[in-house]
Order: structure tokens, then sequence, then C-alpha cells
């Protein structure tokens, strides 16, 4: 859980438009070494675009992102090399569809890591084993429940020994009963000290597991807290509304 | 997500009820009736005309007649197969070549696409077959039939990649890149197969229209199926019942191709690719 000094992301003055519609307006954001940042905010308000501006699957207008002190490599060999080093968890899973589970996950240590087929094979059943679905792991994805493919989605990831890990409405796409499954192999993963930046509507799992909490609205970071202060004890009115308006009734 | 496949009249009309199964009931009685009535017309009209006649059928218990027509298809099955292979191929590279990002290169490979799609395979035999040689490149009729017919196909077949290629949901390649994959290999490991898979019933579409496509082998003298059975239909003054026998055989060569078809997608498994809706933002 300790968070370390040494900003791993580091995002300056990033701006981004889609035609007329400006979706990240002066984006300013550290994430440090082991820390777990939580990204919140009501639909449209940019959280899932900056999210994905940090490995380069969306890109920006003008700003800079640095990753380890670094500026993002802009395409080729190297972009992807940099991307291999931070994982990426979708809504909608996106596992491989023409694959077993098992070549899902070791497919990205064997092209790009260049691992011998049978120590991937061994890496990638302990993953499966850890996330609670290694009995899957000859299945192709169609066959899984939502919950045991977004189980498999972070165990392709965590295969790659990612440096950080950006989880984009992980539980989103979810059945409500399948959505605590995912979430325990997360907060598994908080705790083994994993950098990571959530774009998520659980609040509870905001609450307990977060070391800050950033709240967007139309394109604009309006609020950087811990989350007790957050939640308790929100400062702009937009917070206030957006957690009045999900607390309800 | 692991949907059934749910046939055509599944998704276009809903379970019948009373009203409906009658009505059903009295349009197929009146349909057989009119199908029955139709046959009957047509074989007192093969009646009439003597096309029943003996000396119209009674070649084809003749070895020597089968001999001949399987001579034929062996040509057919070798030019439909020849072109098959190589009108793949290149539709793949022609939608290789269209999808990068060469800007040349695409539009190059787009105008040659739509310049074999839209040139009728008859036209190309004939530039193959009276031009060509003019300017001294002379070849057999095999390949100033399989050329042309491949280039035809392989414009088409380009599109059909292409549009399997846009059917891969675009997660597939987002999580194929967020794995740090190549572009290269997102192509050849992740894309193309999916592709291929989703493509496969219109693949063998194709491969029946090249079947059919050999047909106009006449036009350079090549003994196909169908120009053997002209040949016999002259030694034997029996159109109506050569061509009926012919018939049946291209009727039988593409029912086999179309279930091959059916086989080849269970085999590979059409089903699992499942599409999940992306919304990002």
């Amino acid at each position: 859980m300790a968070a370390s000094d040494t900003a791993i992301i580091q995002m300056h003055h990033v701006d981004k438009h889609y035609g007329q519609l400006h979706v990240l307006q002066d984006i300013n954001l550290d994430v440090h070494k082991g820390e777990v940042v939580v990204l919140i905010g009501p639909s449209g308000s940019g959280k899932s675009t900056l999210c994905r501006t940090i490995n380069r699957l969306e890109t920006i207008d003008s700003g800079e992102i640095l990753f380890e002190g670094k500026p993002l490599p802009q395409e080729g060999k190297e972009l992807a090399a940099y991307r291999a080093e931070i994982g990426m968890v979708f809504q909608s899973f996106n596992l491989f569809a023409h694959k077993s589970i098992l070549d899902n996950v070791t497919l990205g240590p064997r092209e790009v890591l260049k691992t011998p087929k049978d120590v991937a094979e061994k890496e990638a059943m302990e993953l499966l084993e850890r996330v609670g679905v290694a009995e899957q792991a000859h299945k192709v994805p169609a066959q899984l429940s939502g919950g045991q493919q977004q189980r498999v989605a972070i165990a392709r990831s965590l295969a790659m020994h990612p440096k950080a890990m950006l989880f984009d409405e992980p539980t989103s796409a979810l059945d409500p009963e399948m959505i605590n499954e995912v979430l325990e192999v997360m907060v598994e993963l908080a705790r083994e000290g994993m950098t990571m930046v959530v774009v998520t509507h659980e609040m509870n799992f905001a609450r307990r597991v977060s070391n800050r909490v950033v709240f967007m609205a139309d394109g604009q970071i309006m609020e950087e807290a811990s989350p007790d202060e957050f939640f308790d004890h929100p400062k702009t009115d937009r917070a206030k509304d957006f957690l009045d308006s999900i607390r309800g009734h | 997500m692991s949907a059934q496949t749910t046939s055509m009249r599944d998704a276009l009309y809903e379970a019948p009820g009373p009203k409906t199964k009658r009505r059903t009931a009295i349009g197929t009685v009146v349909s057989l009736v009119l199908l029955g009535v139709a046959i009957f017309f047509i074989i007192r009209q093969f009646y009439i005309t003597d096309q029943l006649n003996e000396r119209y059928w009674s070649f084809l218990l003749e070895w020597t007649t089968w001999r001949f027509l399987l001579e034929g298809l062996w040509g057919t099955v070798r030019v439909a197969a020849v072109s098959g292979v190589i009108s793949m191929a290149l539709g793949l590279l022609l939608m290789l070549g269209r999808i990068s990002n060469s800007k040349v290169l695409s539009a190059i490979c787009r105008v040659l696409t739509d310049l074999f799609r839209s040139l009728p395979s008859l036209l190309l035999i004939y530039f193959f077959f009276l031009v060509i040689p003019k300017y001294g490149l002379r070849m057999p009729p095999f390949w100033m039939l399989t050329i042309p017919i491949s280039l035809a196909a392989s414009g088409v077949l380009a599109e059909v990649f292409r549009a399997g290629v846009n059917a891969v949901p675009k997660g597939q390649v987002e999580a194929a890149m967020s794995i740090g994959l190549t572009h290269g290999k997102i192509v050849w490991k992740i894309v193309l197969p999916q592709a291929l898979r989703i493509v496969i019933p219109s693949l063998v579409s194709q491969l029946v229209v090249v079947v059919k496509d050999t047909t106009v082998a006449y036009v350079v003298s090549f003994p196909d199926l169908m120009q053997n059975a002209r040949v016999l239909i002259s030694n034997y003054d029996a159109l109506v019942s050569m061509y009926f026998v012919v018939a049946i055989i291209y009727i039988l060569i593409n029912y086999a191709i179309n279930h091959l078809s059916i086989y080849l997608a269970h085999r590979s498994g059409n089903k699992i690719i499942s599409r999940e809706t992306e919304n990002p933002l």
C-alpha cells in the first residue's frame, strides 16, 4: 500500500478534442509507484479517455505524458515495447475470441517477451490458479462467464509482469453477482503493491482500496483527494451532486 | 454470449399462432399442387417433342461417353481448384495492401480490386486469349482460362476479406496492442485468423462462382465439362438430355462445396466468436 515518492506516470497539461468536443482539458496528474488511483465521474466526463491515453490507445493533442520520467513513444516497436510494460483491463474483457484461455495468457509472454512455451504455460497456469479459473484453461472465452473472462483478462495482463495496470471500467459489463469476484482479484493486486489506475463506478472499492480519488467532469479534473476526504467532504458542487445522485434514495 | 445459432426464420418471424398455422398449411397444399402440375406439363412437353425417345438417352449408357465427361470434369476441377487458390492468395494480398498505411499502395490495390471486380470474367478471358498473344506472350489454354478467372475472383475476395477484417471487434486489436504485440503480429495472429472464420461462408460462395466461371472454357477451347458436353451434343444430336445430365453434375459439385462450408464453419468454431459491444468514454 505504501506509495513511494517517485511518480511513475506523469501527465502535464494534457488536452484532447473529439471534433468540437473538448474531452480532456488541461489534465495534470501524477501517479506514484504502488499507488491506487481511482477515476470517477459522470459518464462522458473523460475518465475512460484519460485512462486510455496512458498507454496511447488514445492520442493527445497537446501536453505530455511521461512514464518513469520518459515521454511515451509515438509509434512502432518502441510503443509496442512500452505497452507491454503497462497492463490494461477493458470493460468488455476483449479476450482473443479464437484462442483458448491458456493461449490468451501465454500469447504476450511468448510473442513479446520470448518466453519458452513450457515456462510461459507454467506461469500462465499459476496466474489462472491465482484468479481462480485454472480449470477453464482449455476452454475458449465464449464458454466462460463474464466474471471469469474478466479474471482471465487480468491474468493475461499480469503475465507480462507490468509495471502499472490500467482498469477501464472493469466491472461495468458484468452481472451484479460477478462483480465481487473481479473486485477481489483487484483488491489482492492493490495489496501486493501494484500501481493501478482504475476507472470505476464501484464506490465501495474506491473508498476501501484507493489511495487517491480523482473526480472528473466535462473533461476536467475537478477534485483530487484521499477517499475518506472525498466521500465525506467533497469540495465542489459537481462532486456533491454526483455523490448525491449515486447515493440517491 | 455463447448464443445459440438462430436460424434465419427464427430471426425474422415470431412463432406461428393458430391462424398462421392454418394459412401455412393451405399455402403448402396449393404450392404442392402447382408444382405437380408444372412437372406434369414439362414431362408432357418432352413427350410431345419426342425428347424422351431412346436415341437421345442411350449414349449415356456407354462408358466412352462418361469417360469423356469425366475428362471434362477433371479439367473443370483443375481450373476451379487452381483459380480458387490463386484468387484467395491474390485477394488476401490486395486486401492487405489496401488496408496498409502506405497511401500509394492502398490506392493501387483499391484500383486493382475495383477493376477486377467490375470486369466480366469473359472480357478478361478475351484479353488473355486475343490481346496478350498479339504481343508475343503465348500461354497454354489452361492458363488463358485460369488467370482471368482468378483475377476476377480475387477482386471480389479482396472485398470479402476486407469485410471480415472490419467485422473483427476493435477491442481485439486494442487488447493485442496493450500486451505489446507489434502491428504485423496483430494482423497475422489476431485479426486475420478471426476475419477468415467470419468470411468462410462468403469464400465458399465465391468458389461456387469460380466453378461456374469455368464454363466459358470453350472460348479458349479448353476441355472442361461444359466444352466436352458440347462435343457430345454435336456428336449425338442430344441437346436436352446432355444439358440435363451436365446440370445435375454442376448441381452436385456445388452442393458438395456448400456442405463443405457448413462443415468448415462448424469445425473452425464459428460460434466462438462473440461480439461484445464497444463503448469507450
